[in-house]
């Protein structure tokens, strides 16, 4: 498989290579991961939508309005925007992301606590439902925050803001030891 | 200020995650009008006690243009409403 990423991962250096101890509350940090930006034409939201819904496992992150990223850890950069270019034709714009983004993922039992000191917005099981996913600040930073499981979410932040909301992320879990690794799926 | 804003794209918001243009009940004029028409315009505001239009950016969120209707004094927030719809409906 062609590697299209930079080889250098912003938290190279602050993250052990080896996975360490893990407690109940952790941070994953996969190192590649395909992202794409995409953006419906104007009056084409629907079929986009729709177009997004049948496109298999590339997970969709609603961002705004007619305006979606687009997950892989299957597909390379390349092929993910190839992919969604050929699904939406005519009626989206694509742009590859991956290397300006970086994903976090945070789960583990006191998930919410932890988010809730950085994070104004109301993450209730009840009112945030798993594949719930919308652009939230955290602290000064705007990600896109999405819930991927019952105490599982995904923070999507810009590559230069990475070490930023790394440290905020250690700071909030520091209560209930969270740790922090590189995922080992890659 | 109202602390809460409920976007109709993200839903309910803490203020922070908005920036706040001012009012949204003005027309651009035409660009042959008079210098008295664009100076107020560009320049001229008046400080309402009371119900007041204003355009709000959800930066953090959706990134959209958003009116909100609120209370200056009270802090009641009455309707946030998509600025291009706003437009839309009134024909601009
Ligand atoms: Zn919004």
């Amino acid at each position: 498989m062609t590697r299209t990423y930079i080889s250098h991962h912003p938290l190279d250096g602050l993250l052990p290579l080896e996975p360490g101890i893990r407690a109940v509350d952790h941070l994953d940090v996969p190192r590649a991961v395909a992202i794409a930006s995409v953006m419906a034409m104007e009056g084409e939201e629907a079929s986009v939508t729709a177009g997004l819904a049948a496109s298999g496992d590339i997970s969709v992150r609603f961002a705004g309005p007619g305006e979606w990223l687009a997950l892989s850890r299957s597909e390379t950069p390349d092929s993910l925007e190839r992919a969604l270019s050929l699904l939406l034709a005519e009626t989206a714009y694509v742009f590859e992301q991956s290397d300006g983004r970086v994903v976090f993922r945070l789960s583990g039992p006191n998930v919410r606590r932890i988010l809730a000191k950085g994070i104004a917005t109301d993450l209730h099981p009840g009112s945030f439902e798993i594949g719930t996913s919308s652009n939230v600040l955290c602290g000064h930073i705007g990600v896109n925050l999405a819930r991927t499981g019952e105490n599982e979410f995904e923070l999507i932040a810009m590559r230069s803001f990475a070490v930023a909301l790394f440290d905020d992320l250690r700071v909030m879990g520091r209560e209930f030891d969270l740790s922090a690794g590189f995922s080992t799926l890659g | 200020m109202a602390s809460l804003i409920h976007c109709p794209h993200c839903g309910i918001r803490p203020k922070e995650e908005f920036s706040i243009r001012g009012d949204a009940s003005l027309v651009r004029p035409d660009p042959a009008a008079s210098d008295e028409a664009w100076n107020d315009y560009v320049h001229i505001r008046s400080n309402p006690r009371g119900r007041y239009h204003e355009h709000w950016q959800h930066g953090a969120g959706c990134r959209r243009w958003l009116v909100v209707e609120r209370d200056t004094f009270t802090h009641e927030v009455f309707s946030v409403t998509d600025a291009a719809s706003v437009a839309r409906k009134a024909g601009r």
